[in-house]
């Protein structure tokens, strides 16, 4: 009989599950949206039974003998308070569907345990404050014991923000932020304003645009005004200011359907505007001697931002995980049920691998092989590496579904699309042939992280695709299908023993081209979560520009690129 | 609620959250008794919310955020603020 905790995320949105066993290990981790292949999945139940099912069977779940205790992401429903919601910058009716999706999925968290027949009637399950999930979920994929742990979120049980001391891997809070006053929707309200939509996670957009823009100042100065940051507490501007300053901008929005460029100058201003912010929410908690920042919550998904915090503000380290946002939460509140139902308070620690999802079904693919009629099919087992370097090399596309699925919106080797960085025009067949991408996004590189300070400034750790920085102006060879208008890349760094076929593919590749970056990009197209079963990724290769696909060992191919 | 009945408010506390409904309330705190009802001091949801922020800076608890609506009067939530620090 083996004991194991459930920890589902929701928030409403970005619905997840986590399993983890009874030593405190994360042995399995997804995001609701990659199982149903509908992006962000508003509204679905973490536990959705055949993606629980799935997720049970896939870490040898006993059903007869084993038992699951169920934690959630949240310790309160939301709309159980009687404020009336903040509407000054995102329209209240989107709060109140928020609300309604979080109140919803907190009572009926665990109910699937009913249906698959491991429990006989409801219990209720354990709550988790929303920050401290987030913090515990950093601290599993952080490789410290003692750190500054700063929660920069869109929302909270009580505010946006929290800061927590680890200690020998104990956490706990010193403060909170309460009230209004957020990173989130403040970059929320700036996506709008530059003609994107944050409900379709678009603060990507206004990130990337905002390479391509200025700083107009008297705009930030504006801007700057909107939030009231009192050690380190956020606080909005009252609705008066916040209406004047909001119809200042007014005259720089973007209309949707409009050019593009006509928000880069709002998107820079608004990127500039929130740094400053962060600054001093950060500034204002690293003490003198701090050993390390681990920064989680869905701001810290502003790799921008990331880039530029290791070596000011008195910070030496920084560590974001691979799911600093909602779906994450779904590993702390595993782990937390873990640690309450065991008596535990230390933070287990991972080995950092942010491999926790599925694999693709070995039965598919046998099945693939006898019936991909018209494609190229063919056993590359053993040397797959070099294999798909020779389609690089050769100006081939590639999507790759290798081993266990990352957990988190980053595709890191095991669900990418690779090419080569170096061929001219490959930002804009990709973008325009496979992701159905607007023409000005960047694509980002793999590098090994021995090579990281040959090719960038400031370089540092970024395994999980963290940060930006910028190239070295003199780097070895241009790459320019992933260096961004402000001459700066997202990198993942890698290492042989994290992602040894990544290592074979950079060697290879280096071989052959003598370039040692690959361009990695997430396995999806626009719109579309990552793909996560074999139909999936052949799907895409048959729908879109991709030249083939590496499932496992088996490489796929269209018969006018076969090699 | 019959728990924070038998406490007595700490006076610390009293003093605390009468400074600070003044403030948002805009009113003397030596006009405010101690089991005056806290809407009708003129204390608006939002305010209720940020004051329970600043207690648990104050005094190193952490509350609810529903926890300042379940009481009516200053004195039941000094009570309760008490006993939570009794806790602690």
């Amino acid at each position: 009989m083996s004991k194991w905790y459930l920890g589902l995320s929701t928030s409403g949105h970005d619905p997840a599950l986590a399993l983890v066993d009874e030593a405190g290990t994360v042995r399995f981790a997804e995001a609701t949206e990659r199982f149903m292949q509908d992006k962000r999945a508003w509204g679905v139940t973490p536990d959705h039974v055949p993606h629980l099912e799935a997720a049970l069977a896939a870490v040898g779940f006993d059903a007869v003998h084993d038992t699951l205790t169920v934690g959630t992401s949240w310790a309160s429903i939301k709309s159980n308070v009687r404020t009336d919601p903040h509407d000054a910058l995102l329209p209240s009716s989107d709060t109140l569907w928020l609300q309604g999706m979080q109140g919803l999925l907190q009572q009926g968290a665990g109910r699937s345990l009913l249906r698959l027949g491991l429990c006989r009637e409801a219990n209720d399950p354990m709550r988790f404050d929303h920050h401290l999930c987030h913090a515990v979920t950093a601290a599993w994929f952080a490789p410290l014991d003692d750190a500054l742990c700063v929660v920069l979120d869109g929302e909270g049980d009580v505010g946006a923000i929290s800061a927590f001391d680890m200690r020998d891997r104990r956490l706990t809070r010193r403060w909170r932020s309460w009230g209004p006053g957020s990173l989130g929707t403040f970059y929320g309200w700036l996506t709008g304003l530059c003609g994107f939509d944050w409900r379709l996670g678009e603060e990507w957009k206004v990130m990337g645009l905002a390479a391509f823009g200025q700083v107009l100042p008297d705009l930030a100065d504006d801007m700057s005004r909107m939030i009231v940051v009192d050690r380190g507490r956020l606080r909005f501007a009252d609705h008066d200011i916040l209406k004047a300053i909001t119809e200042r901008c007014l005259p720089y929005r973007r209309k949707p359907g409009e050019p593009v460029e006509f928000a880069a100058n709002l998107a820079a201003t608004g990127q500039s505007v929130y740094a400053d912010f962060a600054d001093h929410v950060i500034a204002s908690c690293v003490g003198q001697d701090e050993p390390a920042l681990i920064l989680s919550g869905g701001c810290a998904l502003n790799s921008s931002y990331n880039g530029t915090i290791v070596g000011r503000m008195g910070v030496k380290s920084l560590h974001v995980p691979p799911c600093p946002a909602d779906d994450g939460n779904a590993i702390g509140a595993a782990l937390l049920t873990f640690m309450r139902a065991t008596g535990t308070d230390s933070v287990p620690q991972g080995d950092g691998s942010p491999y926790l999802g599925s694999r693709a079904n070995p039965q598919t693919l046998d099945r693939l092989s006898a019936s991909a009629q018209g494609l190229s099919v063919r056993n590359v087992e053993g040397h797959s590496e070099n294999v798909v370097a020779d389609c690089l090399s050769e100006g081939a596309i590639v999507g790759v579904m290798r081993g266990r699925a990352e957990f988190g919106p980053r595709s890191l080797g095991n669900r990418s699309i690779l090419a080569a960085p170096h061929l001219e025009g490959m930002k804009d067949q990709i973008n325009a042939k496979v992701k159905g991408r607007e023409a000005y996004r960047p694509f980002a590189p793999v590098v090994r992280l021995t090579d990281a300070p040959t090719w960038f400034d400031r370089a540092q750790p970024s395994p999980y695709m963290s940060v930006t920085l910028p190239w070295k102006p003199d780097r070895p060879s241009p790459v320019s299908a992933t260096v961004h208008a402000d001459g700066t890349g997202r990198l993942q760094t890698t290492e042989p023993d994290s992602a040894p076929w990544m290592a074979g593919l950079l060697d290879a590749f280096q071989e052959r081209t003598g370039v040692p970056v690959v361009l990695n990009t997430s396995f999806n197209i626009m719109g579309k979560p990552i793909v996560n079963s074999v139909e999936d990724a052949i799907g895409m290769l048959l729908t879109t520009g991709l030249d083939a696909v590496l499932i496992e060992n088996t490489l796929i191919e269209k018969p006018s690129t076969a090699l | 609620m019959n728990t924070t009945s038998e406490i007595a408010a700490a006076p610390a506390i009293v003093s605390f959250l009468t400074d600070a409904i003044a403030r948002f309330t805009k009113q003397p705190a030596a006009g405010i008794s101690q089991d005056a009802v806290l809407v009708d001091l003129g204390l608006q949801s939002i305010d209720a919310v940020l004051l329970s922020g600043e207690v648990e800076d104050h005094f190193g608890i952490e509350l609810d955020p529903a926890t300042i609506f379940e009481h009516e009067t200053l004195e039941s939530f000094a009570q309760e603020v008490t006993r939570r620090l009794t806790l602690v």
